[in-house]
């Protein structure tokens, strides 16, 4: 698929270095060929990529075993480390070394393919995840579109993984996701375009930039005098996103009293566990992509006193720590919703996607860009 | 035919918002609530006089000898086989004292027919319930395993004496 020219205009880096490549400029010997910087600097990008997504997996589990058992007034796991905080470890390692099975009748190539293009999915959005404001692997114009395009891609390995495994419940899984996942891509793009619209870009970053001032709080996008429309927007913007990434009471492709485990059934091992990650990254994604949207993204109190100080290096760490904190609050909602809702059944799944979420999504975009076009010019805080 | 009269359903109960939100109020208390796991091995079940755990052979006042006779009426009594006693004669008042006294724990099934079959109440059923190990062997409990003091059995011994009425044996402190 080829974008056309002004998209793929707007798609392109706004500038080819990243502070990895500015970094590693500075130190290169001059016996290493140049045709090398751009080469280590993708392959330091995707390590830290790569740890980002496992770390999140691995705290994501952890979170969830403890959220889950506390709220069934259990403790959840307690042994391993402090509360159980190396149980990721434990788990990983058990996971490493179980046998990697491969049902008789799979589709091999499809089969082996599946997990990885889950995973590479989700890595390649991260690309466009800043970690701070002067931090980041690509700063892309369509930082947004390119994260969204890029987690839907998630739903072919999905398929692929039901498909390919030559079980009914696998598949009966990966058919849910799609048509899950399908119906739930509109809403969710069309709730993001209200704060898109009101920050004029696409670009993560710029979003940022436009919710500072106000202590760091009063002008996130959320708040209704901003725009009113983003409230429910918001609304909008998390049920598609508890649905995109397959969490409950939408995880109807997993569906584990129905359907096993859907379209993992027959995965076991590592390769189960890319799913996992998976899972445990694009829910990261999302939140932190919503915080980004709505909830001021590194603007908060403590990247306003960061700034006060005027030291750079400060506001980098406390942006990093707003935006990942921002990012682990919307994990626990996600959690704690998992925890209380029923699973709906998957005609109600697309019942809400199709005929409630977006026509309220359109009614949002509608009475959002009135509301910009002829009031925010003339409201005096805006 | 019964025709199932169904609530109409307010534009509130509909839009599920408000009882999502009061699940979650609901679903956040229990975050802080008490727990109601044990963690076991640290918090142990807690015992009282009527828990049946494992027999235990009681050692006299005295603080050296032990109550058993050897007489083997709990050996007898016994339904899984699971006590083997050797006696031999001693120079002690009651004349004969287990040479060797072993209960393969493996076997027992802890009903505490010994403890009731006992005329010199040397064994009880005490509150240690506790039974792992790694070899079988190590699972047939010698007299050095078996051994408690008077002290470690008295909650056990008040108990045993209440619902049974038994008199309290006076020729336990020979």
């Amino acid at each position: 698929m080829s974008l056309p020219l002004h998209l793929a205009a707007l798609a392109a880096p706004r500038s080819a270095t990243n502070q990895i490549n500015d970094f590693l400029t500075g130190v290169k010997p001059d016996f290493v060929p140049d045709w090398a910087l751009p080469l280590t600097t993708a392959l330091i990008s995707v390590g830290i990529a790569v740890a980002i997504i496992s770390l999140v997996a691995m705290s994501g589990t952890w979170l969830e075993r403890k959220v889950s058992g506390h709220i069934q007034c259990r403790y959840g796991p307690m042994r391993v480390g402090w509360h159980g905080w190396l149980q990721p470890i434990a788990d990983g390692v058990k996971l490493l070394l179980k046998e990697d099975m491969i049902p008789l009748g799979a589709d091999k190539p499809l089969y082996l393919l599946a997990p990885a293009l889950v995973l590479a999915s989700i890595l390649g959005a991260m690309a466009v995840f800043p970690l701070a404001p002067d931090f980041y692997f690509a700063d892309i114009d369509l930082g947004i579109f390119t994260i969204l395009a890029l987690t839907s891609t998630t739903t072919i390995g999905v398929v692929m993984a039901g498909w390919s495994s030559n079980s009914k419940w696998s598949l009966y899984g990966a058919m849910r996701e799609a048509a899950q996942v399908v119906a739930y891509e509109i809403p969710l793009g069309i709730s993001l375009l209200v704060p898109v619209m009101v920050a004029g870009s696409f670009n993560l970053l710029e979003v940022s930039n436009g919710q500072a001032g106000g202590f760091g709080v009063l002008n996130w996008y959320i708040w209704p005098w901003v725009n009113p429309f983003m409230g429910p927007a918001f609304l909008l913007f998390f049920i598609a996103i508890l649905a995109e990434t397959k969490r409950a009471p939408f995880d109807l492709p997993e569906a584990e009293s129905e359907l096993v485990a859907g379209f993992m059934t027959e995965y076991s091992g590592i390769r189960w566990s890319f799913f996992f990650m998976e899972e445990y990254a694009a829910m990261f994604l999302y939140c932190v992509v919503g915080s980004f949207f709505f909830f001021g993204g590194f603007e908060s109190p403590l990247t306003s006193l960061a700034r006060a100080t005027d030291v750079h290096l400060l506001v980098q760490v406390a942006a990093a720590v707003t935006i990942i904190a921002k990012g682990y609050a919307g994990l626990f909602l996600m959690m704690w919703l998992r925890w209380t809702l029923p699973r709906v059944r998957i005609d109600q799944v697309m019942t809400l996607g199709y005929k409630y979420l977006t026509p309220l999504a359109l009614a949002c975009v509608l009475g959002a860009s009135v509301w910009e076009v002829f009031l925010a010019p003339v409201l005096p805080w805006r | 035919m019964v025709i199932v009269k169904r609530k109409d359903l307010s534009l509130a109960e509909r839009l599920w918002l408000p009882e999502i939100g009061r699940a979650l109020s609901m679903t956040l208390r229990a975050i802080f609530k008490p727990k109601v796991t044990r963690q076991y091995p640290e918090e142990p079940l807690p015992t009282t006089a009527v828990t049946r755990g494992q027999p235990r052979l009681r050692i006299l006042e005295d603080g050296e000898n032990l109550a058993c006779v050897s007489c083997g009426l709990c050996e007898a009594a016994c339904p899984a086989y699971a006590i083997t006693i050797d006696g031999h004669e001693t120079e002690r008042f009651i004349e004969r004292e287990p040479e060797a006294f072993e209960i393969d724990m493996l076997r027992c099934i802890l009903c505490g027919f010994c403890e009731e079959a006992c005329p010199k109440d040397a064994i009880f059923m005490s509150n240690e319930l506790e039974l792992a190990d790694f070899t079988r062997a190590a699972l047939v409990y010698d007299i050095d395993k078996l051994k408690r003091p008077t002290a470690a059995l008295t909650g056990r011994m008040d108990y045993f004496y209440k619902v049974t009425n038994r008199w309290r044996n006076s020729s336990s402190t020979s």
